[in-house]
């Protein structure tokens, strides 16, 4: 195969055109279909970014600063997966074999260019790293400047959330369940503790998870931001965030935002003692007589209350921690976020609660439900509910 | 004597099921292998159908959470130990030894072991579905969940017992695969002459050896912590929960590493094939997997950042973890360097060698975007970070395997698979791949977080989990397509030849089937790229094609013989384990049977009595 001019030209043909013309996969209709996939990705973006659970929606500096973080990731990633995959595209279509086309150049390497994306690239990353270092150290408490921080522990059970506040304001001590009530534009530090498994606390829209563990206390901390909410009390989804068993799936909590004026009035009138109607007495002598044990309803509960029903559950008694209902009647939700508070509701969950929560500890240890159903009277039960929608 | 001698004969002249019970061929324990394994990707694969049917539709109450969690925890527990990890060792006993020019392994009854131990270990692992007691507390079955009585069915013991003797089958085959690699070499192969998947074998052995230890403790403190009263976990007691999540991540990121260092081996010699000239940078490939394989132990507690640490740690692994981008980054740019400039051919095996690097390059940045602590903690626990596994995992492992089950697959069959059939494969799965994990991306940043058996009507999530759900409706005739390829091929496919491919590795000098021998004669290798080599000197000196080496009479080549112990080992050791579920007297007679067979296996004669 001699250099002849009509040779190269020959050869130069053969090379440049395809044996098809091209028409099986013109650069127009790769193009096209490339279009077609952006488009499609644009549209499930925007599509779904909005949400009352979504991280690219944050209400406060924390899931603010964490989606900030992300979406410096999000363009990194974009731009080094067009680039990259780009080439290798571009590889993969140039480099294919022409009918009859001879070995190629058989090169081994090239110091200088394995060099330079060996030494790029670790320095982009080193920059990269020495960002996030410094942002997640920025991250890691409220700001100095704040004047006070409000201090709750949330203890993770199966599977329900416990609230404690050690002074909810004026020196009040309040224990709640599965609904966080908060003052906007309040830093809020989280204690995070389990008496069981590992739980996980995450409020999406406010702040990155931080996991429940046994016999550590971990800690997180968020804040409401009032510019990035429209109107308040407002509400925002909690679940937890690691696989704790039966009903993990519907272990959620939800996290009230109150102007300070409203949270004030919610912190005075806890532990009121309710205005009961006779049924509603009737209720109370029941839920005494089989609910207490687990629930109290008269108020916080002392940390020694807490430790025993741990400790008789573990021993296989009849007995749980179990959410504190002190002001049940102001709740949203029941049975951890899953369920609207309602008479109907409370009478589903009341009578067969693992058909709602299977595996929930209530229908395994009180002695009042066999096989999952639960043996108190029709009568019984609807009192017991009257003297729940009381407790207000 | 006669009698002793005569039960401690080594098998000869079996046929049929026999043979491949006592057999020692390492190119036999690999078909095993292979099969075994995939019939565990179906079985996983239909796991993953179980929870996509429960997750098509909000509120669904098709399946429980009971059988939902029992899902989750095999389908991963199964794909990481059951079918990728085997599927690899499937393809270091069918090449290791015909890519270095040797006959077998060094220890081939151990090689065997490994294989029994695996099935043996996979079926106890399994045998909770016979009671409705599945693992049901995820691959990683954190601690405390773990103890009893929050785990109170045995499902956990099984889950325990059965990891701890699939370790015991790859920390065998790890040494066996290390030895042979650096002392049966042919004479020529230098270490850095060796193909590049027999660097990712001798990495990722390495790896095993070194990290099974740290689980198989793990696995003993919570089976003892289950049974026996101890308190390594359990917070009543003055455990730590937290110690096994270190325990098992300090295994658990080296795993990973584990799982996608043989495809990658495999695609750095699919590729070099394909375009027609050599691995761009080897020296750099051979040094980027080492780097990798020791900075994966640097990385771990990136599993972790969430579990309160502090901010020191989560800085220290957030630095680490960013780093070990950096020479997955250089094999992404040698890959491409190897293809530019080729003269590439599209063939099955290439499709999924350049699908693996697209799908890893999305899983490679998504797990960057993991590596920041303050993002990942939105990220953890999510369906963000399901995408990124399966990317990696599925997009990454199981696609290089795919490409190496086509490259080697006529090597071993004799018979070149359906280009058609296997071209409509590789788009399934590569749609089918995108359609179902990609939204996953988008829900998890949306909120929904993972092991989750179901999601309300008003979190929105229903739109994206059908989609993904469709997903798996493609995959599914994806593999359809393949297992039907792979069957008519096997029978009906045109003659394969020694070198359908015009390859470089020495494997491609021998026969397809390679008689049982492997080489008549050890090769002297002449370079990297061997066999290239040698075709190139034919070409220079006139000689026509290089025919595959001629077969000779196999009674001249002495080959390790049959042998009974390893799989009454494997029986016994798997009773040992299992006594524990069922009645300890079970695990001392396990025991008895695993020494009586060690004793067996030290004592039989060197070779089968015809050979004397």
């Amino acid at each position: 195969m001699g250099f002849t001019p009509l040779g190269s030209a020959r050869r130069a043909a053969e090379f440049t055109s395809r044996e098809d013309g091209g028409a099986t996969n013109p650069p127009r209709s790769r193009f096209i279909k490339f279009l077609a996939i952006s488009a499609v990705l644009l549209v499930l973006t925007v599509a779904c970014s909005q949400g009352d659970r979504s991280t690219w929606n944050p209400a406060g500096p924390v899931a603010g600063q964490q989606l900030q973080m992300f979406n410096v990731l999000v363009w990194i990633m974009v731009v080094t997966f067009v680039l990259v995959e780009g080439v290798l595209v571009y590889a993969a279509i140039r480099f294919r074999a022409r009918p009859g086309q001879e070995r190629p150049p058989q090169v081994h390497g090239n110091m200088p260019l394995e060099i330079a994306w060996t030494v790029i690239p670790t320095i982009l990353i080193m920059a990269l790293g020495i960002w996030s270092v410094i942002e997640l150290w920025q991250l890691d408490k409220p700001p100095a400047s704040a004047d006070y921080v409000l201090e709750v522990t949330a203890t993770g059970h199966q599977w329900w959330f416990e609230f404690e506040y050690a002074d909810a304001g004026g020196g009040k001590t309040i224990t709640t369940a599965n609904e966080l009530r908060v003052p906007v534009d309040t830093p809020v530090w989280v204690w995070l503790e389990s008496d069981d498994v590992i739980h996980s606390f995450w409020i999406p829209r406010l702040a990155g998870k931080v996991d429940m563990i046994p016999t550590h206390r971990n800690r997180l901390w968020f804040q409401a931001d009032s510019n990035e909410i429209e109107t308040l009390p407002a509400t925002f989804l909690g679940q937890c965030a690691e696989f704790c068993g039966l009903s993990h799936a519907l272990m959620k909590f939800e996290v009230t935002v109150m102007e300070q004026d409203d949270y004030d009035a919610w912190v005075a009138s806890y532990g009121q003692k309710p205005s009961l109607s006779a049924k509603g007495e009737q209720g109370q002598k029941v839920f005494n007589a089989n609910c207490s044990s687990c629930h109290t309803t008269s108020g916080p509960d002392a940390a020694a209350l807490v430790d025993g029903r741990v400790a008789g559950f573990l021993a296989g008694g009849n007995i749980a921690p179990a959410p504190n209902l002190t002001d049940l009647a102001t709740r949203q939700k029941i049975a951890a976020g899953i369920l609207d508070l309602n008479e109907d509701n409370l009478r589903d969950w009341l009578k067969n609660p693992n058909d709602i929560k299977p595996g929930n500890w209530m229908s395994a240890r009180a002695p009042f439900y066999k096989d999952g159903e639960n043996t108190l009277s029709d009568e019984d039960i609807s009192a017991v509910i009257e003297y729940l929608i009381s407790l207000k | 004597m006669a009698t002793l001698t005569g039960v401690l004969a080594r098998p000869s002249g079996y046929t049929g099921v026999w043979s491949w019970i006592t057999t020692v061929d390492h190119k036999r324990i690999g078909i095993l292998y292979g099969f075994t394994a995939f019939a565990m990707l179906l079985i996983a694969g239909l796991e993953a159908g179980v929870m996509r049917s429960q997750l098509a539709t909000a509120d669904s109450e098709l399946i429980g959470p009971g059988v939902f969690n029992q899902m989750f925890t095999m389908h991963a527990t199964a794909m990481v130990f059951n079918v990728i990890m085997p599927l690899s060792a499937s393809f270091f006993n069918l090449i290791v030894p015909l890519a270095i020019g040797a006959r077998d392994v060094a220890f081939p009854r151990l090689n065997a072991l490994s294989y029994w131990l695996f099935l043996f270990g996979t079926l106890l692992l399994h045998a909770g579905f016979l009671q409705n007691q599945a693992p049901d507390a995820g691959w990683f079955s954190y601690a405390s969940l773990t103890e009893k009585p929050y785990s109170a069915n045995a499902g956990l013991d099984f889950w325990a017992l059965g990891l701890l003797v699939l370790g015991t089958s790859s920390v065998a085959a790890a040494l066996n695969f290390t030895v042979t690699i650096i002392n049966m070499r042919a004479p020529g192969m230098g270490l850095m002459r060796m193909p590049l998947f027999i660097w990712m074998t001798l990495i990722t052995s390495i790896l095993l050896i070194l990290a099974f230890p740290v689980i198989t403790v793990g696995l003993i403190e919570l089976t003892m912590d289950r049974n026996f009263g101890t308190h390594f976990f359990m917070p009543q007691g003055g455990g730590d929960p937290l110690l096994w999540q270190h325990l098992f991540w300090v295994f658990g990121h080296p795993e990973v590493y584990i799982l996608i260092l043989p495809p990658m081996g495999v695609v750095s010699e699919v590729l070099p094939a394909f375009s027609r000239k050599p691995l761009f940078g080897y020296p750099f490939m051979v040094f980027s997997g080492i780097v990798i394989g020791i900075m994966s132990w640097a990385v771990w507690s990136h599993h972790m950042f969430t579990t309160g640490l502090g901010p020191v740690a989560n800085s220290v692994f957030t630095i680490t973890t960013m780093l070990i981008a950096v020479p997955t980054g250089v094999k992404i740019f040698n890959w491409i360097g190897t293809m530019w400039g080729g003269a590439i051919e599209f063939k099955t095996s290439m499709l999924f060698a350049v699908g693996f690097i697209a799908l890893f390059i999305i899983g490679g940045l998504s797990g960057v975007s993991h590596a920041v602590a303050p993002a990942d903690s939105q990220q953890q626990d999510t369906y963000y970070i399901v995408a990124h596994i399966h990317y990696v995992l599925f997009g990454g492992s199981l696609f290089g395997i795919f490409a190496g089950i086509y490259y080697w697959g006529p090597k071993f069959t004799g018979k070149m698979f359906g280009e058609g059939l296997g071209k409509l494969h590789f788009w399934l799965m590569f749609i089918g791949m995108n359609v179902t994990f990609f939204p996953m991306h988008f829900v998890g940043m949306n909120g929904m977080p993972r092991r989750v058996y179901t999601y309300s009507a008003e979190s929105g999530f229903q739109l994206l989990n059908s989609l993904s759900s469709l997903g798996y409706i493609i995959l599914f005739f994806a593999f359809v397509v393949f297992i039907i390829n792979f069957l008519r091929s096997s029978k009906n496919g045109a003659e394969a030849g020694n070198d359908p491919w015009d390859a470089p590795g020495l494997e491609w000098s021998i026969s397809s089937p390679p008689p049982a021998y492997n080489f008549a004669k050890i090769p002297q290798v002449l370079g990297r790229d061997h066999f290239w080599i040698v075709k190139e000197l034919a070409r220079e000196a006139g000689q026509g094609p290089v025919q595959a080496e001629a077969h000779v009479d196999e009674r001249t080549i002495h080959m390790p013989s049959p042998s009974y112990w390893p799989i009454i080992i494997a029986f016994g050791v798997t009773w040992i384990a299992g006594g524990i579920l069922t009645h300890y007297a079970l695990s001392f007679i396990g025991g008895l049977i695993a020494f009586v067979g060690v004793v067996g296996w030290g004592n039989e004669p060197a070779s089968a009595q015809s050979d004397h």
